[in-house]
């Protein structure tokens, strides 16, 4: 692709030139550096990560307090709670006998362990909040209106895998706070009649939290509701795009 | 001719209003990347920082056979363990929950105009409606927790250095109506387990027998509660004329949801100490087993 080049020449432009206008480099990014409008919108549309954006947008919306980045921040969260979990998976076994043990090793052993852990803890209540108060912003900004009813409802999913995802990582440290949290939890859905008690039976695989709840509960946490938040997360993005960007008023 | 003319015309305008929006417009790259960037490291270094100061908790081994006193569950559950305390369990951790989460989804399918779209409470009385929901639903909420902790009778017995009186006992608080009111003895106790039979479900047997003060008590009233106090809400502020489309009810009753959700998992979270009885946060001690 043409590179444009600016009318007037800084320095810093000829340094670049000469760094990165190279093969290789073109190889990997193949617009030329963005300080053209014209490179600025193709580094975004041919830019997998950024092409989640439009190249252009409404000057509204580029406004900090329009949306407070909150639905942003809130995927920005989960990002880092995946690179944190995925560092955590490495030290830890889901098993009665080791799980507890893990977690000492982890933050008393392992270099930079307790940093993995305690990010990993407070991103995750901080994407419920972020989660919640991007629920308000959407609400009181009225963007849940025509055409985005279903982005909506999508987003309502994301709420409740979002708190699913919390609540099961919250057993996984297998100490008395887990196993009593979890405990209240499940025995909250074990109370409603008729239906309560097979379905608490299916969540943690027995009458009590033991060994197949830890099991049931670890999986989902690492793999099945992460998938399930990514797939919805990126029905959410799609839709914002399809559905023209942002709300604007009419 | 003239047609030919009329639709340069026309698509002459429709250009032009295209330029002006085009206008409006600015690039995603650098404005918008700026900006998320900038967020994305504030909220990086915050939680960094806040990780290297403060620890996550971690408690003794799990032990199933030592219960804590109070047993929590996570913080974003903890409305519905305050919901726990005041009516049927079923009723607080699996039907109120499934409805809310319905009803919130269901909002942009019962307010489907285009008013107020794109911009903070744009419409003429949407703050003063968010503020009145956000204030009735904390009020309302903290009255009826503050009732079921019998407070009316504390406050009655400071004032007056005298004994709350005998006939009033069943408004001591939600359970009285049940304990303390003369129901006939057949009401508490209406066997049912010859015509309901979970079993012939393939279920496990169930006795799903029906005490008609429990059921008052635990459900009846919570349902009409629940049910009854927002709807009088949205009549009220109808009649006022302070709410006038759906949108307008839609604020109020957000609002006055959030302010309900924000005062449950407060109040569960620092207000319930040992046995889950209420308490002011710096009298509530960490659980012991
Ligand atoms: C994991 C959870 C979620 C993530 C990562 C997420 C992400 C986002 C992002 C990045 C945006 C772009 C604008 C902004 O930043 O505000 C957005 C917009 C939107 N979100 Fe979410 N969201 C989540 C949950 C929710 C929830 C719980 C709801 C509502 C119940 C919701 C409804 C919407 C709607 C309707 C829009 C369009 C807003 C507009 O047009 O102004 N999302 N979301």
């Amino acid at each position: 692709m043409a590179t444009e080049r600016p009318e007037s020449r800084s320095m810093g432009d000829r340094l670049y030139d000469a760094l990165f206008h190279n093969y290789v480099w073109r190889s990997i990014f193949r617009s030329g550096y963005p300080n053209t409008p014209r490179n600025q919108m193709l580094v975004v549309a041919t830019n997998v990560f950024l092409h989640l954006h439009p190249t252009r947008i409404h000057r509204t919306h580029v406004k900090i307090t329009h949306t407070y980045c909150l639905g942003g921040l809130s995927f920005f969260l989960f990002l880092g709670l995946t690179i944190t979990g995925v560092l955590l998976m490495f030290y830890y076994v889901p098993s009665v006998e080791r799980a507890y043990e893990d977690i000492l090793h982890l933050e008393q052993d392992v270099r930079f362990g307790f940093l993995m852990r305690n990010l990993h803890r407070w991103m995750a209540h901080g994407m419920v909040i972020m989660v919640l108060m991007h629920m308000m912003r959407v609400f009181y900004t009225g963007a849940y209106k025509p055409p985005r009813e279903f982005n909506w409802v999508v987003g309502v999913v994301l709420l409740v895998l979002t708190l699913l995802l919390s609540f099961t990582g919250y057993l996984l440290p297998w100490d008395q706070l887990a196993f009593w949290a979890i405990t209240v939890g499940t025995n909250m859905v074990g109370s409603a009649p008729v239906l309560g008690p097979p379905n608490k039976f299916a969540m943690i695989g027995g009458f009590e939290v033991g060994p197949n709840a830890l099991i049931r509960f670890y999986t989902l946490h690492v793999i099945g509701l992460p998938l399930l938040a990514a797939t919805f997360m990126a029905v959410h993005f799609w839709r914002i795009r399809r559905d023209g960007g942002l709300a604007r008023p009419l | 001719m003239v047609a030919a003319a009329q639709e340069t015309a026309e698509s002459a305008a429709v250009r032009a209003k295209a330029r002006r929006a085009r206008d409006e417009e600015l690039l995603v790259w650098p404005d918008l990347v700026f900006v998320e960037f900038i967020a994305a490291m504030v909220f990086l270094l915050a939680l960094t920082a806040l990780s290297i100061t403060i620890d996550a908790p971690l408690l003794d081994r799990a032990n199933p056979a030592v219960t804590p006193n109070p047993s929590k569950a996570p913080w974003y559950f903890l409305n519905l363990q305050e919901l726990l305390l005041h009516m049927d369990p079923a009723l607080a951790g699996v039907i109120v929950p499934t409805v809310a989460l319905v009803a919130l989804g269901a909002i942009p399918y019962y307010d489907q105009s285009n008013e107020g779209q794109g911009e903070w409470l744009s419409t003429p009385n949407a703050w003063r409606l968010m503020w009145i929901g956000t204030a009735v639903g904390s009020i309302g909420s903290i009255i009826l927790i503050l009732f079921d902790a019998s407070m009316h009778v504390r406050i009655y017995e400071g004032l007056t250095h005298g004994k709350w009186p005998v006939a009033l006992n069943f408004i001591r608080n939600a359970r009285s109506i049940q304990n303390d009111l003369p129901w006939p003895a057949w009401t508490r106790a209406i066997d049912t387990n010859p015509i309901l039979r979970t079993d012939l479900l393939g279920l496990p047997k169930m006795d799903l027998s029906i005490n008609i003060p429990e059921l008052f008590v635990a459900q009846i009233i919570p349902i009409s509660l629940m049910m009854g106090l927002p709807i009088i809400f949205s009549i009220v502020l109808w009649k006022m004329g302070e709410a006038k489309t759906r949108r307008d009810h839609m604020i109020a009753q957000f609002a006055g949801f959030i302010a309900v959700y924000v005062v449950l998992t407060l109040v569960g979270t620092a207000f319930r100490g040992q046995g889950m009885e209420l308490l002011p946060p710096w009298l509530v001690k960490p659980p012991v087993s």
